[in-house]
């Protein structure tokens, strides 16, 4: 077993015997390339220029003021591309180059990891192939577009459920086929090690930043910080500076769908069991065989039926709590903050804000929180009004 | 203590100095009673590798993938995969049986557990394509002491300095993928696929089989004194379906094949 695979009991490189030595090529660059000042260097400037960070920690007035406590909200969403996803594929893709390879390829759920690729696969230059399940291509007619104006070449994957979990399946079938010459850009907290910890070294940057901010605007930590959970990159990213800080609370917003006590939801920590999916053991949604069962979130992110191994960890140990909210909250939350703050969220960020007013009422005037804004509602406007229309969801 | 069904199996070829033949067929595709009755028929193949459905394959091409979704569907599960070999081993059905299987399974039922149903029913080696030399620890420490059941190891072109280590302690055979990548494509063995087998061929104390992308025996006829025997998966379920599931066309291809195999 190889020990630094693992969280706990949860990581690993569960993945066929081919991918084993792409594997170990990726760690060593991986290790190799955050010690040199050089690539961070390089990885600085392209958030700094042409992402746009840092990005604001803003403080909500009016929110704060509502209920009774500092809200913080660490502005992703202002992001080039929209979201934090951005982040974590100008790592990856500085990492692809520096490895020699001239093709990416990446899965996606609601197309914006997809989106985000595409723009650093237009920017260094390199071929991409996106790989999204059926359905989501006929739900995310926009990000497709957007990822196809950006050079990169879309493929509609039918298999399974045609969502981003058979997406997933068919990226690491062709990455297994073609990694001699392709980087697989995984987006979110998963997959088999060292991705997990990848994913989490570049997004690490959101909780450096909110970390001195805070301090800057408090002269002290936060008490609570928190982040939706789907894979959970935005938020091992917001928690990462603050994993070793045992005063200060970490809470993770999982997806509970139509309740966790439905069919239809995708909290992996809520009702799931440990598991083995996509290279990695964790948390999973799954039937009496151990076959994956459907993810359902209003949320195109957080529509997925596991969890990012360290997560699992921290749940286990206790040193971030995991709790969901369902569709409806979030809904009400992401209409709340957009009329209160003037800022339309993305559905799946909108998760942790709707815990955010649970979480305030226990909270008090001089207590702070910092909220994650993983990203913006632009994405989402067509299942907003549909679900304000009361036509049902999109997703 | 007998010993294991596919090494007694294996030596017994080897005297005979002949090349094995192994089918892949998906568990209740379409349904049990016909993958019962696919098994029994192929009087010529040496190994069976059965297929427990999982939802996500992906070590799979399109056929396998499609194999276990239908599979799934049509209500296959991992009781009723046992309790076809149970059926079968109490009707003195002997041919060794492998399980290929996803890990999840094994870990989803227990490895304790889903071990003790493997040598309760006759199972008489695991295939665990997303299980890596790395990751095996905890399924050997429950298999070692008892042969019934064994772990088969996988190679692939691109092992290569890895390739020592996962022989040193492999049992019944060496299951030497051709290609890169996944299950069924067509022959399109990797570039290097000779010089790999041979590497393989000369390290491993025990048999070397040949799988992914073969067809007929003659797709193999280059690498004919490289390996001791072939696997044939993705196209043996196309040759199913197009012969409706038909017992006898698994008879006459696992003839044939075995025949040819054995002539090249």
């Amino acid at each position: 077993m190889n020990k630094k695979a693992y969280y706990g009991e949860y990581g690993g490189q569960f993945v066929s015997e081919s991918l084993m030595n792409t594997l170990d090529e990726i760690d060593k660059a991986f290790e190799e390339a955050i010690r040199d000042p050089e690539f961070i260097k390089q990885y600085h400037y392209y958030l700094k220029q042409y992402v746009g960070r840092e990005t604001p920690l803003y403080l909500a007035e009016r929110l704060s003021e509502k209920y009774g406590t500092k809200i913080y909200l660490k502005r992703e969403d202002l992001n080039h591309t929209g979201a934090h996803k951005i982040n974590n594929v100008i790592g990856q893709i500085l990492l692809a180059k520096r490895m020699g390879k001239k093709k990416i390829i990446a899965e996606t759920g609601a197309g914006q990891h997809g989106v985000a690729t595409a723009t650093g696969a237009a920017l260094f230059n390199m071929e991409c192939t996106v790989y999204m399940g059926k359905e989501d291509v006929k739900r995310q007619a926009l990000n497709v577009m957007r990822m196809e104006m950006l050079g990169a070449k879309v493929v509609a994957v039918e298999s399974g459920s045609n969502t981003l979990k058979d997406a997933t399946n068919e990226a690491i079938r062709t990455w297994a086929k073609t990694a001699e010459d392709t980087f697989y850009i995984i987006g979110s907290a998963i997959g088999p090690y060292p991705y997990p910890k990848m994913v989490k070294e570049f997004q690490a940057v959101i909780s450096r930043e909110a970390k001195k901010q805070h301090f800057e605007a408090e002269g002290k930590l936060p008490d609570v910080v928190m982040a939706c959970v789907g894979g959970g990159s935005n938020s091992i990213g917001m928690f990462a500076d603050f994993i070793d800080e045992p005063s200060v609370e970490l809470i993770g917003v999982e997806a509970a769908g139509k309740g966790i006590d439905t069919m239809e939801h995708a909290a992996s920590m809520a009702k799931g069991r440990p598991g083995v999916l996509h290279g990695t053991r964790s948390y999973l949604l799954q039937d009496e065989d151990g076959n994956i069962q459907l993810a359902h979130s209003i949320s195109a992110g957080l529509d997925y039926p596991g969890v990012g191994p360290e997560h699992a960890y921290l749940h286990d140990t206790g040193r971030a709590k995991y709790v969901p909210i369902t569709d409806t909250e979030a809904m009400d939350a992401l209409m709340e903050l957009t009329q209160t703050e003037g800022i339309i969220p993305a559905i799946e960020s909108a998760h942790a804000v709707a815990y955010a007013f649970k979480k305030a009422k226990e909270m008090t005037p001089d207590q702070s929180m910092i909220i994650c804004l993983s990203g913006r509602g632009d994405k989402d406007v067509n299942t907003i009004s549909d679900y304000l229309a009361g036509k049902g969801y999109l997703n | 203590m007998a010993k294991n069904r596919i090494e007694a199996h294996l030596e017994s070829l080897k005297e005979k100095n002949e090349k094995a033949f192994i089918t892949y067929i998906t568990a209740g595709l379409p349904n049990m009673e016909k993958t019962a009755e696919i098994l029994k028929a192929q009087n010529d193949t040496d190994i069976i590798e059965l297929g427990i459905p999982f939802s996500d394959p992906i070590a799979d091409g399109p056929v396998i993938q499609q194999a276990s979704y239908e599979a799934i569907l049509n209500g296959a599960s991992v009781a009723k995969t046992f309790e076809l070999m149970k059926n079968l081993r109490n009707e003195g059905f002997e041919k060794p049986i492998v399980f290929m299987l996803y890990y999840n399974t094994i870990v989803n039922m227990g490895t304790e557990n889903f071990v003790k149903r493997c040598r309760e029913s006759g199972v008489d080696g695991l295939i665990v394509p997303d299980l890596p030399f790395e990751e095996q620890e905890s399924l050997n420490e429950v298999l070692k002491g008892d042969d019934t059941t064994i772990l088969i190891q996988l190679v692939s072109p691109v092992s290569k300095e890895r390739i020592p280590q996962i022989l040193k302690d492999a049992r019944g055979f060496v299951y030497c993928v051709s290609s890169m990548g996944v299950t069924g494509q067509s022959a399109d063995f990797h570039k290097e696929v000779k010089e790999y087998l041979s590497y393989v061929k000369n390290i491993s104390k025990i048999p070397v089989m040949m799988g992914f992308g073969i067809r007929e025996a003659k797709d193999v006829k280059e690498m004919k004194d490289l390996i001791d025997g072939a696997i044939v998966g993705s196209y043996f379920i196309n040759i199913m379906r197009e012969n409706d599931f038909n017992a006898n066309s698994a008879k006459e291809y696992s003839e044939r094949f075995k025949r040819e195999l054995n002539a090249l």
